[in-house]
């Protein structure tokens, strides 16, 4: 009988003891990716601290331009291991937030949101990308203005327009501010461009976009 | 408390009433501002004047899309922008889709377009493209 | 006679102002239930698709209440759908200010979004007790 009573007490100890855990180092990353990368990659470090293994039933991301792989599928008591999530910077700007849902067995975590934050550096801002004349239009200049980060300095900004349809003029306008001025040769047609803009010293380029539109302008 | 329910009870049906009114200016399931979001119905009314943008990876949009949608993701903004804006004209509305209500790529493209190229009306699928599907049947 | 007189016109003076302050109020959210409802979402307390329903129905439940304390019928209604009304309202700014929300609306919808915490914070306690002390005065003339 005292047998049976320690016997039933120890299987109910070793059930309440008996655990899946797992700890996350983080649960949020941020990253801060240099103008060239193309992606940027978090590591969510974990360790699975109950006695019980932890097996990963689902890893999935809230975007596609987000992919995220588990190290190992199942994660003995005590081991340590990661979840990768690599963001592909694409052409995004700004600051891009991607969760990471992971579903595992641990009864008492069974879903665990992971986030990755990318601050995107952008080193000019450009307002507007695109300026549009409707047919008829009167042959004004319309501006485009652009600001350099104060990361990224710039002295001069070299404009080409893809179409001589269209000329441009760039003054600098101080404080690291530019100011493009854009007109058409004519807006009785339809036509468009693309304005390639490059910062000196630098390889990389930015776009904007000039066009005559089909319809005619609204007064 | 006869009289507190009596005036609840009144206040339900002018309240009623309104919420009849606004029934498909307001986003009823998610807290997406009303204006920017427009039904798979309301985008067909608009007939030809609407440019769909399916803000979905390229694998996705070659694989189908809604008929003379134009791609537009922000993996190939630069190149995919002026393209889009070639088919663009300002009398025209816009409505960027992407998989369903929980993806925010569609949201994200109509933010850039409203923003950075300044377009007016422009407008974010309810249901995305889940929705579309449905409609077609 | 005469300080009866005046004490009970006092007190309808108080009806007259609650009930007129919680009628603009619910009038100016009415107009735009859209803006009222964001407003209510900003708060996190609520899930979006309560937000917005809540948001059609308050300000007309605002109006009628209001329009109950002036024309005094289903008056002890009208006050005891106010009260808890500004209390959980009460609790929940302060909530949002302790959670470091950014919370635009006040009583009165966008109208008041200029306003600072301690001045939304000062005006509905000045309701609350002013509400307490109409409903206090209704049971001891009971």
């Amino acid at each position: 009988m005292r047998i049976r009573i320690f016997t039933f007490t120890l299987s109910i100890f070793l059930c309440a003891i008996a655990r899946a855990e797992l700890k996350w180092e983080q649960t949020a990353v941020e990253l801060h990716p240099t103008a060239g990368d193309k992606e940027a990659v978090g590591h969510f470090k974990y360790q699975n601290t109950g006695s019980q293994p932890v097996r990963f039933k689902s890893v999935h991301t809230s975007c596609g331009c987000t992919v995220a792989q588990s190290q190992k599928e199942e994660v003995p008591p005590g081991e340590k291991g990661e979840i990768t999530a690599t963001f592909k910077i694409g052409d995004r700007t700004g600051t891009q937030v991607k969760n990471v849902t992971v579903e595992t067995d641990d009864p008492n975590h069974a879903t665990t949101v992971l986030t990755l934050k990318a601050v995107i550096p952008q080193e000019l801002e450009i307002n507007p990308t695109f300026v549009f004349w409707g047919q008829g239009e009167a042959l004004k200049s319309k501006s485009i203005v652009v600001r350099a980060s104060k990361d990224f300095p710039v002295k001069q900004l070299k404009v080409t327009s893809s179409s001589p349809d269209f000329q441009t003029k760039v003054e600098q306008t101080g404080n690291g501010q530019f100011k493009i001025d854009v007109q058409p040769r004519e807006t009785t047609r339809a036509i468009a461009a693309k304005l390639v803009i490059q910062p000196e010293d630098s390889p990389k380029v930015f776009y904007a976009t000039v066009s005559v539109t089909n319809a005619p302008a609204t007064q | 408390m006869r009289q507190a329910l009596v005036l609840a009870a009144l206040a339900l049906l002018p309240g009623i009433g309104q919420a009849i009114y606004f029934r498909d200016k307001v986003s009823w399931q998610s807290p997406i501002p009303a204006s920017e979001m427009v039904t798979v119905a309301q985008a067909r009314a608009w007939d030809g004047n609407v440019i769909w943008v399916d803000a979905r990876p390229d694998v996705e949009f070659e694989r189908d899309h809604v008929p003379d949608a134009v791609p537009l993701n922000e993996d190939r903004w630069n190149e995919l922008l002026p393209q889009f804006l070639a088919t663009w004209s300002p009398e025209k509305r816009v409505v960027v889709y992407c998989s369903s209500q929980s993806c925010n790529a569609s949201r994200e493209v109509a933010r850039r377009l409203r923003g950075e190229a300044q377009l007016k009306d422009v407008f974010v699928l309810q249901g995305g493209w889940e929705e579309w599907l449905k409609s077609r049947k | 006679m005469a300080e009866i007189a005046k004490v009970k016109f006092a007190w309808r003076i108080i009806d007259l102002v609650v009930g007129g302050v919680f009628i603009y109020a619910g009038v100016v959210k009415a107009f735009d239930p859209i803006h009222f409802a964001s407003d209510i979402d900003n708060y996190k307390t609520l899930p979006w698709t309560m937000s917005v329903r809540l948001a059609f129905y308050l300000p007309w439940l605002e109006i009628f209440c209001g329009i109950a304390l002036i024309a005094r019928r289903l008056y002890v209604g009208g006050l005891s759908l106010l009260t808890p009304l500004v209390l959980i309202f009460l609790v929940a700014t302060i909530a949002a200010k302790v959670r470091g929300l950014d919370i635009t609306c006040g009583c009165f919808g966008h109208a008041s979004q200029n306003w600072n915490f301690p001045a939304h914070l000062t005006l509905d306690l000045a309701i609350l007790a002013a509400l307490l002390a109409l409903y206090f005065r209704f049971e001891v003339r009971k």
